[in-house]
């Protein structure tokens, strides 16, 4: 009895993981092969070639996209988890007033839904005069709600005797925070990381919104340009490719990663 | 946690800490110097005797060749006045683009990619500078444009802020061998007429169930802009030349447009007009016996049709009891020039410059675009060139009765608005003609309420 | 006794330094947009010209828009196909993936591979995998035998479809969300139930539905905030038609500020939209927590 319904789930999963991998790899095989042949269901073809890759990079700058997502995404990760980290460790470790009522304000504003605030933000960038620049993308971003909850819980279990010693040996907070508390919140760090660098690199309305030069595009941006703004001129193949280049990068990130990305969305569903 | 390691910790922090804390906010401030930097790179004005103008041209890439080929020239000649030519930033939208930089403060001197559907807004924001108090501009410009048609380009104010350059005469270009085989004789002057030979011409060839050649095939989304290239060109033939508004006055909900999409609706029921997407350029593949174009289609055409594909050109089909010279749309864009300009006269000379009869021999050559020009087809210096290309003669010949947008600023909406209803009457068969125009006509009378309360 | 004074004001003086980076970030990003968004509700703007005052017009233009209320039902559309499809679908392959199998890692991984790629790449592919002739779905279906749908070009598809693409992106998140729940369900409740003679559906439906009472309200919340942000998708893909059935909420304020910039009414709709947000939530928690 137990052996048949054994099968009988490996089969439903096989089913499943093929709806989700066959997909991919469809989009991958069609990128390789000539307009016409787009539009068959098999995955092989006597004609591969790299015509639409070619064509993609001919047309718009994906590179340079890729170039700005890294390092836009990579700024707004570091300094989410730098400064979470520090006002994580403010909420949890230190006494002061005031304290209690900057929690109730960061727990307010995750129930504001964003559609109230975009607008008014992109105001913003324009009295700063950050738009068309690096300043506009990274900057809103630099502060992560989530990961200072996130660091603040973690915090708040390490035993408040070390610190004490630390203190008496002289050490200033920051010290604590950078020298001994990082070495003990690896899981946090990268689940706060990951989330950010995620959630950065995926955005893509808020690019729209304040970038129009194409330098400084980042890569889901310019993709969806591509496609929506005829450059692609209802190239099929094109439109796959540059959507493959697109999921390349992450992809290869979350192969390597891959345990860790679904241990910090499932502890930060928890958290939530 | 381990008391001992936590002790250690602490000991290796009080020594390691400076060394640390200065690296993280040497980090911090290369991070910001670089930000810093970008924005710098956008102030570079060199400072020197001569004038320096900027020139924004197009970003589509003809326009570029044309525009590099028309500055160097003047370069050369010109040594107290230097142009720098920089297409313009590429986005969604080159009105978009022009707006934030006249927002901003960061216009050029010039720009020739200037539509005139948006003057309203550029106008309206104090960014461009008055055509008109150059002494000579309308002498000179009569001689360049038909009255008429210059008229179209008059701001509300009564002054010209655009300086009339180029137009993409809209009308059909079509298969030959396509009506040859479906034994269409005639080229179709009207609705009857047009959809008598769709009748014939759209059929299932091989015999496999599917349709396999369709009269024609337009985009059906219904995006603002698509509807210039179906609905707003055959309402200009079938209005005789008019647009969608007299000065203030909303005057598209007449029969004319009631014609429009009834003809549409007609198309699309029948099955007509293809509504399937296809896999490459259907026109040359042959699966479209027509396609509504203008002269940079014909260009495609031209370079990419394979062996034995003869096309021809003929006017967009008018209502069954139309008379007189069929209109289209030209898809027109005009140069301006800028207030933040620190050049007017220098600037204004340069734009001259670019409506010659020379530079506008050296448009149509590099784009096969119309330059708006009353003697396009008699003035022998274009002789040599039609006669190499004599398919455009016939967008030579319609360019004087060409009709571009109103200069309203809520004209994005309003096409907006007519495409909504386009896209329920003509492509889903939900809704009649003339009820479809009466609600175009009222959502864009209360978009403009709602937009003129000044 | 003043050393012990002096760190407690050393303590209190780290901690206002550093909670100060958020106190920043709140002033400029969150309390100034919100103020400057009330105030803009009230005036007519478009950035380039002066803003202008026109007192309540905006709200009198919102309780006009037909546009607007239709893409708010479109957005509770998409919500109510896509929660329930989403839980259904999650809840199973959470069940299967909880039993004790082999290469659970794997599938685990392979149904999370959605959720980290791009919206925009799973947007552009499922256009193909939708296209009404040429798409892979319409081929498997008329290999199949039966009538091609027509997904995104009938009104009637167009949001089902996108549902369903956004199901099929989003499920994996969702599969470890149970996953986790599931596996925090006792074993001896089971066994105690079998042994008192309940069948396997009883055991579901009293067992595992009430544990998972928490991790619902959590999947449906996360869902329905999701959902609401719709605005990538119809973006790409179909521009909002055919005949605005999927324009949501998101892409009608975007179209309004940023493509006829109407600041202020823009700004009014996202006003009123997050009211609706909030109503639909707080319901949504008090029906949950109900049963």
């Amino acid at each position: 009895m137990e052996k048949k319904s054994s099968i009988w789930v490996y089969f439903t999963l096989a089913f499943g993981g093929l709806i989700f991998a066959y997909p991919f790899l469809w989009m991958l095989s069609a990128t390789f092969k000539p307009e016409m042949e787009i539009s068959e269901i098999g995955l092989m073809s006597a004609n591969f070639s790299l015509d639409n890759y070619r064509a993609v990079f001919n047309k718009i700058p994906i590179g340079r996209a890729l170039l700005n997502s890294i390092f836009v995404s990579s700024c707004v990760t570091f300094s989410a988890v730098l400064f979470g980290s520090i006002v994580g460790y403010a909420l949890a470790r230190l006494r002061f007033w005031g304290r209690e009522l900057i929690l109730g304000v960061i727990l307010f504003t995750m129930v504001i839904p964003f559609q109230i605030t975009l607008i008014p933000m992109y105001i913003l960038m324009v009295k700063f005069g950050w738009v068309d620049t690096y300043m506009a993308l990274i900057v809103p971003g630099m502060i992560s709600t989530f990961g200072i909850l996130l660091f603040r819980q973690f915090f708040l279990d390490i035993p408040q005797d070390l610190i004490d010693a630390a203190r008496i040996d002289g050490c200033s907070d920051l010290t604590i925070l950078f020298k001994m508390f990082f070495p003990l919140s690896k899981p946090v760090i990268i689940t706060v990381g990951i989330l950010s660098f995620m959630g950065s690199w995926n955005d893509v309305l808020w690019p729209l919104i304040v970038v129009r030069v194409r330098e400084l595009m980042t890569m889901p941006q310019m993709v969806t340009l591509f496609k929506v703004g005829g450059q692609a001129e209802s190239q099929i193949g094109s439109q796959l490719a540059a959507a493959a280049l697109l999921a390349i990068p992450i992809v290869i990130v979350y192969a390597f990663f891959q345990r860790y990305f679904i241990e910090s969305m499932a502890t930060s569903g928890l958290k939530s | 946690m381990n008391f001992k390691m936590v002790e250690q910790n602490i000991k290796i922090m009080k020594h390691g800490c400076h060394k640390q804390r200065c690296a993280v906010v040497c980090t911090i401030i290369l991070i910001c110097v670089f930000l810093q930097c970008d924005k710098q790179h956008n102030g570079n004005q060199q400072k020197s005797d001569r004038v320096q103008i900027t020139y924004w041209c197009s970003s589509n890439q003809d326009e570029i060749d044309l525009a590099k080929y028309l500055v160097d020239r003047w370069n050369a000649s010109h040594d107290s006045i230097n142009v720098q030519l920089q297409p313009i930033p590429a986005s969604q939208s080159s009105e978009e683009v022009l707006l934030a930089a006249i927002a901003a403060g960061t216009t050029p001197d010039l720009c020739s990619n200037m539509w005139p559907g948006a003057m309203d807004d550029f106008i309206s924001s104090g960014g461009l500078v008055r055509l008109d108090q150059f002494p000579d501009f309308v002498d000179y410009i009569s001689e360049r444009v038909p009255a008429d048609l210059l008229e179209t380009f008059r701001a509300p104010d009564g002054h010209f802020y655009q300086l009339p350059w180029k137009s993409n005469p809209i009308m059909i270009v079509y298969n030959k061998n396509i009506f040859h085989d479906a034994g269409v004789e005639n080229i179709p002057r009207t609705y009857s007429e047009y959809i008598e030979a769709g009748r014939k011409i759209t059929r299932d060839i091989d015999g496999d169930g599917n349709l396999d050649v369709w009269m024609s095939h337009r985009d059906t989304k219904p995006i603002w802009w698509q509807r210039f290239f179906d609905y707003y060109t055959f309402y200009i033939a079938a209005s005789g030349g008019k647009t969608l508004f007299d000065g203030p006055e909303i005057i598209f909900n007449n029969e004319a447009s009631v014609k429009v999409f009834d003809f549409f609706q007609r198309v699309y029921k029948e099955n007509l007009f293809a509504k399937t997407t296809f896999v490459g350029d259907a026109f040359i593949l042959g699966k479209l016996a027509t396609q509504i174009a203008g002269p940079w289609h014909v260009s495609h055409v031209e370079k990419f049709r394979p062996p034995g594909f003869e096309y021809g050109i003929f006017p967009i089909p008018v209502p069954d009891d139309y008379q007189g010279p069929v209109y289209t749309f030209g898809d027109f864009k005009n140069i301006s020039i800028f207030s933040t300009t620190e050049h007017p006269g220098a600037t204004y000379k340069f734009a001259k410059y670019l409506i010659t009869a020379e530079a506008d021999l050296k448009l149509l050559e590099y784009t096969l675009q119309m330059p708006i020009r009353k003697d396009l087809t008699g003035n022998p210096l274009f002789k040599d060139f039609f006669m190499k290309n004599p398919n455009l003669v016939y967008f030579a010949e319609q360019a004087p009765f060409t009709r571009g947008m109103d200069g309203v600023s809520d004209l994005k909406e309003i096409f907006d608005a007519i495409s909504q209803e386009y896209e329920a009457c003509a492509i889903f068969n939900r809704r009649e003609p003339a009820e479809a125009i009466k609600n175009a006509a009222e959502r864009a009378r209360v978009i403009i309420e709602w937009n003129r309360s000044r | 006794m003043s050393n012990m004074l002096g760190k407690i004001k050393s303590s209190e003086k780290s901690g206002y330094l550093m909670s100060l980076p958020y106190v920043l970030y709140f002033c400029i990003f969150v309390a100034f947009p919100l103020i400057f968004s009330f105030i803009l509700i009230f005036h007519k703007w478009n950035i380039v010209t002066p803003m202008q005052w026109i007192g309540l017009r905006n709200f009198v233009r919102l309780f006009h828009d037909i546009q607007f209320f239709k893409s708010i039902r479109n957005t509770l559309v998409f919500l109510a196909i896509h929660i329930p499809l989403q839980i259904t679908v999650a809840l199973f392959f959470a069940i299967q993936l909880n039993k004790k199998i082999k290469f659970r890692g794997f599938f685990r991984a392979l149904f999370f591979l959605p959720v980290i790629v791009s919206g925009v790449v799973i947007t552009i592919l499922w256009e193909q995998l939708y296209a009404y002739e040429t798409g892979l779905l319409n081929l498997i279906i008329t290999g199949l035998g039966l009538e091609r749908i027509p997904w995104i070009n009938s009104p009637e598809w167009a949001m089902p479809s996108i549902a369903i693409m956004a199901t099929w992106k989003n499920v994996g998140l969702y599969i470890i969300l149970f996953l986790v729940g599931l596996q925090g369900i006792p074993q001896y409740l089971y066994e105690a139930a079998e042994m008192d003679g309940a069948k396997s559906v009883q055991r579901f439906f009293h067992i595992t539905i009430p544990s998972l009472n928490n991790t619902m309200l959590l999947v449906i919340i996360l869902s329905t905030i999701g959902g609401f942000s719709l605005f990538i998708e119809p973006f790409v893909m179909t521009g909002g038609g055919p005949m605005n059935s999927t324009l949501s909420a998101m892409l009608y304020i975007y179209n309004q500020a940023f493509y006829f910039g109407h600041m202020g009414y823009a700004a009014t709709l996202g006003f009123f939209f997050a009211f609706v947000i909030l109503i639909v939530i707080l319901i949504q928690k008090k029906v949950v927590e109900r049963e």
